[in-house]
C-alpha cells in the first residue's frame, strides 16, 4: 500500500516534468501560419530550394523558438526577418517551431560524432 | 626571350587570377577539420545552450549560402551569442567557406 502510494507520487511528478518539459506548440496551426507567413522564402514543410535561406526542416523547436524571438526582438539584426517576425505572437512561435522540427528531409547533426552517440 | 617570358608571366597571373576565383568555393574536405572545434557543440545530438535553455542548431544538410551569411552576422555582431561571436572572429573568408560546405554535406 505504501508503495503504491510512493509509486502514485512518482508518476505524478514524472507527468509534471514530462509537461513541462514538452511545452510544445500546435504543428497543425503551425503549418497554417507557415502557409501564409514563411513558405514563399523556406518553403512549406522548411526544406527551402534557395540556399540563401536556410532550411528549417528537421530542425529543433527550441532553437526555432529562440531565432524567432531574436529576430523580433532585434537582438539578431535582420531586416527581413524583423519585418515577419514582429508579427508573430507567442503562440505562433511555438506552433512554427513545432510544425518545421517536425518535417521530414531536413537536417540532421554531422556523422563524426552522431555514431558514437544516440539521437 | 623577352617574348617567352611575357609569354609565362601573361600565363602565371592568369594561373593565379582562376586560383584565386575557385578559392571563393568552399572546400568540405578542409573544412571538416576547420570544423572540429564546432563539433564540440554542433556535432552532440540534442547539446543545448546554457542559457536560456534550448538546443544548439542542427547543421548537417544546411545550405552553405545560408552558414555563410550567419557566421558573418555573428562576426560583425549582427548576431550578438557570445560563444559564437568568439568563435566567428577567428574565422576568414575561406574558413567560413570551408566550413559552410562541411556542414552542407553532412546530409
Amino acid at each position: 500500500m505504501k508503495n503504491t502510494f510512493a509509486l502514485l507520487i512518482l508518476s505524478m511528478g514524472c507527468i509534471g516534468l514530462n509537461g513541462q518539459a514538452l511545452a510544445v506548440g500546435d504543428a497543425a496551426a503551425g503549418k497554417e501560419k507557415a502557409a501564409q507567413v514563411c513558405a514563399s522564402c523556406h518553403g512549406a514543410e522548411g526544406n527551402s530550394t534557395d540556399p540563401q535561406y536556410p532550411r528549417l526542416a528537421g530542425q529543433y523547436a527550441s532553437y526555432l523558438v529562440q531565432a524567432l524571438r531574436e529576430y523580433k526582438e532585434g537582438d539578431r539584426k535582420n531586416p527581413i526577418m524583423l519585418g515577419f517576425a514582429s508579427g508573430l505572437s507567442e503562440a505562433d512561435i511555438e506552433n512554427l517551431a513545432a510544425w518545421f522540427a517536425s518535417q521530414p528531409g531536413g537536417l540532421t547533426t554531422p556523422v563524426l560524432l552522431r555514431r558514437a552517440v544516440p539521437e | 626571350m623577352r617574348k617567352k617570358t611575357f609569354t609565362r608571366a601573361l600565363m602565371l597571373a592568369i594561373g593565379i587570377s582562376f586560383a584565386g576565383s575557385s578559392l571563393a568555393a568552399g572546400d568540405a574536405a578542409a573544412g571538416k577539420w576547420k570544423a572540429l572545434t564546432c563539433l564540440g557543440c554542433h556535432g552532440i545530438p540534442s547539446y543545448t545552450n546554457a542559457y536560456p535553455t534550448y538546443n544548439v542548431p542542427r547543421l548537417g544538410g544546411q545550405h552553405a549560402k545560408y552558414l555563410v551569411s550567419a557566421l558573418q552576422a555573428y562576426q560583425n555582431g549582427q548576431r550578438n551569442h557570445p560563444t559564437m561571436r568568439a568563435q566567428a572572429s577567428n574565422l576568414n573568408d575561406q574558413d567560413m567557406q570551408d566550413i559552410a560546405a562541411f556542414f552542407e554535406n553532412e546530409k
